[in-house]
């Protein structure tokens, strides 16, 4: 029953395209994907099953075979779909305990090394702080303070907070032999005392380590017998000082038993090709890859969603994300399958992504088709709420051609491109970068209802979402006609990038990735966030906070690491060319 | 480069927050989009008569860090270069009513690799130049025939020659020359103002279109450049700078020189005027609201009324030149980031404009 439900609703979509012809190519793929029924696309549900089985339909109607080898256009792949304690103990008890999200299962026992913040900052960085400096943990436990040191100058922050990631804290005690790593979050720090959360990861398996979170009550007991009480130790090594070294807790010993139990998901990611319509022997690289991801947040319980208060729980219909880019991707393999084409073009719409850009990294990882065998590879991830003519390309530095052929293809369709040359961004042209192949990510930027159920298929801007398809048709044409191939240019990554790994705050500001201004424009502020109660709005752009100005959103981000929960700081902002200043309080970010 | 004056890009480094599109600026101008994409950096776009193309400057190509002079075609989306490739170059114009473009270009001194090969290992050392714009003595202004590609050299003094264009009729080129402080015996304090800024020498010629008959048609210290025809052939639309070169009006005279006219006041650098097809107003850029912040305005062509904001946007905007049929506008701006310009193009509102133009207060005086 539901599955002839399903292919009326296919033949309704596609009857109503080749009625009205007037209609935007994109609209009836959009609506379909963003309705109800389709509860928000979470990958390995039967949601995403039910959305990729109609971009399967989809794209068979458009003439594209699955790949050479595959007897479908179903690609599975296997992923953590969540994590949670299986029943990790100290000493024999569950109480105060809690295993990291990354941890190994194991069974340990050992003395237990006291080693400060654990924080290792390599010498590359000209930084000199090792909290093991001192210490010898081989087969030891190790205990570390969660964070990094709460008092350090802003300088020393921004360096420290790099390193405080926990995963990088647990590399850090293994490197050095140590047998486990347990974490307290100490009580001079935010969420003082508490477990740390077991967040969201996506490793397929452990770090190589056990490790977990104990409470500050649990703290207390080992420290019982230590010369000082841990809030006075974490005082002194507050300071910032690296020269305040770790013990040996006197006289303890723990047994340690881990588990994590893993979820494990499958996904699907849909891939299919239109097959050059000439011989490709003799074409240098005859693949050409066109994607976008198909999944979506489901309910939003994986903590990625920006729902509101109101909304928690709701559906997150994904209509910008990424219904648009799917659609756009059904669109232009309808277009092309009409056109000559001298290379092969595979058309891959991704599941996962939203959890890591899982789907497009199984692809790169045990490619169907030979990795250095493709051209080229675009990718559309929210492209459907465009505004003010404005689209925005990403990663054009990956090859010298792209600024030549994105002009081309410009003069035809009159965007108001804005080239951003960086192809580290959170969609999957990260995978693509990574793996060396010549890429480019169209998008419409970032708005008010970003990974929130208001996402929805009734805000999508058609008209703009069927010129991008037009134009991205001309330019993956001109790609397939390009001899040689595209050159990959390796970029380098932006070393002075803040890493939200070490954000401890929130602001609640939505930023504006679409417009250039100088600043931080903000295209939105969370419903009761610190940004809204600091009289924050959409349209203003922040220039100043804390005394760091502001130039750009990674300037902004760096700046997030220097920010401390409930310390008011000031915060310089326009508002219709008008200079502004404001006192904003940050929250923790758990 | 030079119908921008020297100072400006040392300006563009800082800008003044404020979102780059404000709703006033879709009163005049709606679908903006960006003209060029490749290479460092782009601008000074000038329409073909017949509105199918753009000739503008851009430095795009590896191993010539300066301009090259590059057509647009819209109906293929085709760039092609027009000037040698080699040397500097600057400030092209379409001769109506013929295969021929102008521009002006250094290729012909034979240092030309040498200065590129030069500007390329200071690029890679690393350090910073105030600004590299030099207004070589060695530019000339070149007619390049597209079917003969072949150029053809109009001036020859020494001084730099550029910032031509053509009147309607083909027959005239405008431009800018430093002639004068070279073609005499300075004064040691005119020699001392030659090596601080030569340009406070340029003034306006007039020439014959096969480079005959040059003729000098300002005499005032200060840089006058950025000559233009009305679109009726009868005036030149040009902009005047003071001695100090921190300050600049437009104004417009008849081709012999005669009848000169002030038509901004701003106290501030009111620069790089064109006047519309309909002869009506002209569109310049000015920083009267911001040091740094270069707008374009629109006022009336006699100056009358107050000048109107046109643009909204961070950085800079400026040199507009609307279509030949009157319905777009292409200009150069920093709108899409970073300190180097590109070219954009609008369609622009030309009833809106004369409202808007109606409506502007008598300017104060
Ligand atoms: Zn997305
Ligand atoms: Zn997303």
């Amino acid at each position: 029953m539901k599955k002839l439900l399903l292919v009326s609703l296919l033949v309704t979509a596609a009857a109503l395209q080749a009625q009205t012809t007037v209609a935007p190519k994109t609209k009836a793929h959009v609506e379909f994907l963003a309705s109800d029924r389709l509860e928000g696309r979470e990958a390995g549900t039967p949601s995403e099953r039910i959305a990729g089985d109609y971009i399967a339909a989809q794209l068979a109607r458009a003439g594209a075979k699955p790949l050479p080898g595959h007897a479908d256009m179903f690609v599975p792949f296997e992923f953590t779909a969540g994590s949670r304690d299986g029943g990790t103990r100290m000493n024999g008890s569950r109480e105060g305990i809690q295993a990291l999200s990354f941890s190994d299962d194991a069974e340990v026992s050992g003395a237990v090394v006291f080693a400060g913040y654990g924080l290792v900052v390599p010498e590359s960085q000209n930084f000199g702080y090792d909290s093991y400096a001192t210490l010898d943990v081989k087969d030891k436990i190790v205990l570390v303070l969660r964070y990094f040191p709460e008092d350090a100058d802003q300088q020393a922050r921004a360096v420290l907070a790099r390193y405080a990631d926990l995963r990088y804290k647990a590399q850090a005690a293994r490197q050095r032999g140590a047998k486990a790593l347990l974490v307290v979050t100490g009580p001079r720090s935010p969420n003082a005392g508490t477990l740390v959360p077991m967040t969201f990861d996506t490793a397929i398996a452990g770090s190589g380590i056990p490790a977990a979170s104990i409470t500050g009550e649990v703290a207390n007991t080992l420290f019982a017998s230590s010369p000082k009480p841990l809030r006075d130790i974490q005082q002194e090594l507050d300071s910032g000082n690296p020269h305040v070294a770790g013990f040996e807790l006197p006289g303890v010993t723990v047994n340690l038993a881990t588990s994590v139990v893993r979820v494990k998901q499958t996904g699907r990611n849909v891939i299919a090709y239109l097959p050059a319509t000439t011989p490709v022997a003799g074409v240098e690289k005859p693949w050409v890859v066109i994607g976008a991801h198909y999944d979506h947040l489901g309910r939003g319980d994986k903590g990625n969603s920006l729902a509101s208060k109101e909304e928690v729980g709701g559906i997150h219909h994904g209509a910008d994300d990424n219904a648009s880019g799917t659609s756009a991707v059904l669109a232009m393999a309808q277009s092309l399958s009409t056109q000559p084409r001298r290379r092969n073009v595979v058309l891959a719409l991704w599941s996962a992504e939203e959890i890591g850009l899982v789907g497009s990294n199984a692809f790169v990882t045990a490619p169907p088709v030979p990795i250095d065998q493709l051209a080229a590879y675009f990718n559309f991830d929210m492209v459907g709420r465009m505004q003010d003519n404005k689209l925005i390309v990403q990663a054009t530095g990956t090859s010298p051609v792209w600024t030549r052929l994105l002009e081309r293809a410009n003069v035809a369709a009159g965007f108001d491109l804005v080239i951003q040359p960086d192809p580290y961004q959170p969609t999957d042209v990260a995978s693509f970068n990574l793996a060396s192949v010549p890429s480019l990510a169209f998008t419409t930027g970032a708005h008010v209802d970003y990974h929130k159920p208001s996402d929805t298929a009734d805000k999508i801007n058609y008209e703009d979402l069927d010129r991008i398809v037009d134009m991205a048709v001309s330019l993956a044409r001109a790609t397939e006609d390009t001899d040689p191939p595209p050159q990959f240019t390796k970029v380098d990554q932006p070393t002075s990038r803040g890493s939200l790994a070490g954000v401890r705050v929130t602001t609640g500001t939505i930023p504006d990735y679409a417009t250039e201004v100088k600043g931080l424009l903000l295209s939105g502020v969370t419903g009761g966030g610190p940004a809204e109660q600091a009289g924050l709005m959409k349209g203003d752009v922040i220039v100043e906070i804390a005394g760091q100005s502001i130039a750009n959103i990674y300037d902004y981000t760096y700046a997030l690491e220097l920010l401390k929960v409930d310390q008011p700081v000031k915060v310089i902002y326009m508002r219709a060319g008008q200079q502004r200043e404001t006192q904003l309080t940050p929250g923790a970010r758990r | 480069m030079p119908r921008w004056p020297l100072v400006f890009p040392l300006l563009l480094t800082v800008v003044t927050a404020q979102p780059a599109v404000q709703p006033q600026e879709r009163d005049l101008l709606s679908r903006v989009r960006r003209l060029t994409v490749e290479g460092r950096r782009a601008g000074e776009g000038y329409w073909s008569p017949d509105g199918q193309r753009i000739v503008f400057q851009s430095e795009r190509e590896p191993g010539n860090p300066f301009y090259q002079i590059y057509a647009l075609d819209f109906s293929s989306g085709e760039t092609t270069r027009i000037s040698p490739g080699y040397g500097k170059t600057t400030c092209s114009f379409f001769r109506p009513g013929t295969d021929q473009i102008l521009f002006a270009s250094t290729h012909h001194d034979p240092r030309s690799r040498t200065f590129q090969q030069e500007e390329l290992d200071f690029r890679a050392s690393g350090k910073e130049r105030r600004y590299s714009w030099d207004y070589d003595p060695e530019f000339e202004i070149y007619a390049y025939s597209e079917k003969g590609k072949s150029y053809t050299r109009l001036t020859n003094a020494r001084g730099y020659d550029a910032e031509g264009s053509y009147s309607p009729d083909g027959q005239w080129i405008a431009f800018s020359s430093m002639r004068d402080a070279y073609n005499r015996a300075l004064s040691p304090a005119e020699q001392k103002q030659l090596d601080v800024d030569p340009s406070f020498f340029a003034e306006i010629y007039i020439m014959r279109a096969d480079g005959t008959g040059q003729r000098r048609l300002t005499n005032v210290n200060g840089y006058d450049g950025g000559p233009f025809f009305s679109p009726d052939g009868t005036r030149i639309v040009w902009r005047r700078f003071d001695e100090s070169g921190l300050i600049a009006n437009v104004w417009t005279m008849k081709l012999d020189g005669t009848d000169q006219r002030q038509v901004t006041d701003f106290g501030s650098m009111s620069w790089a005027p064109y006047i519309h097809p309909s002869g009506q107003y002209l569109l310049f850029a000015s920083n009267k609201l911001g040091f740094e912040n270069f707008e374009v305005f629109m006022v009336d062509v006699a100056g009358l009324k107050e000048p109107v904001r046109v643009t909204y946007a961070d950085g800079f905007d400026g040199l507009p030149v609307p279509s030949p049929d009157g319905r777009r506008l292409a200009w150069t701006s920093t709108r899409g980031g970073g300190s180097a310009g590109q070219l954009y193009l609008a369609d622009w509102n030309h009833e809106a404009a004369l409202k808007i133009l109606k409506a502007a207060p008598e300017r104060k005086k």
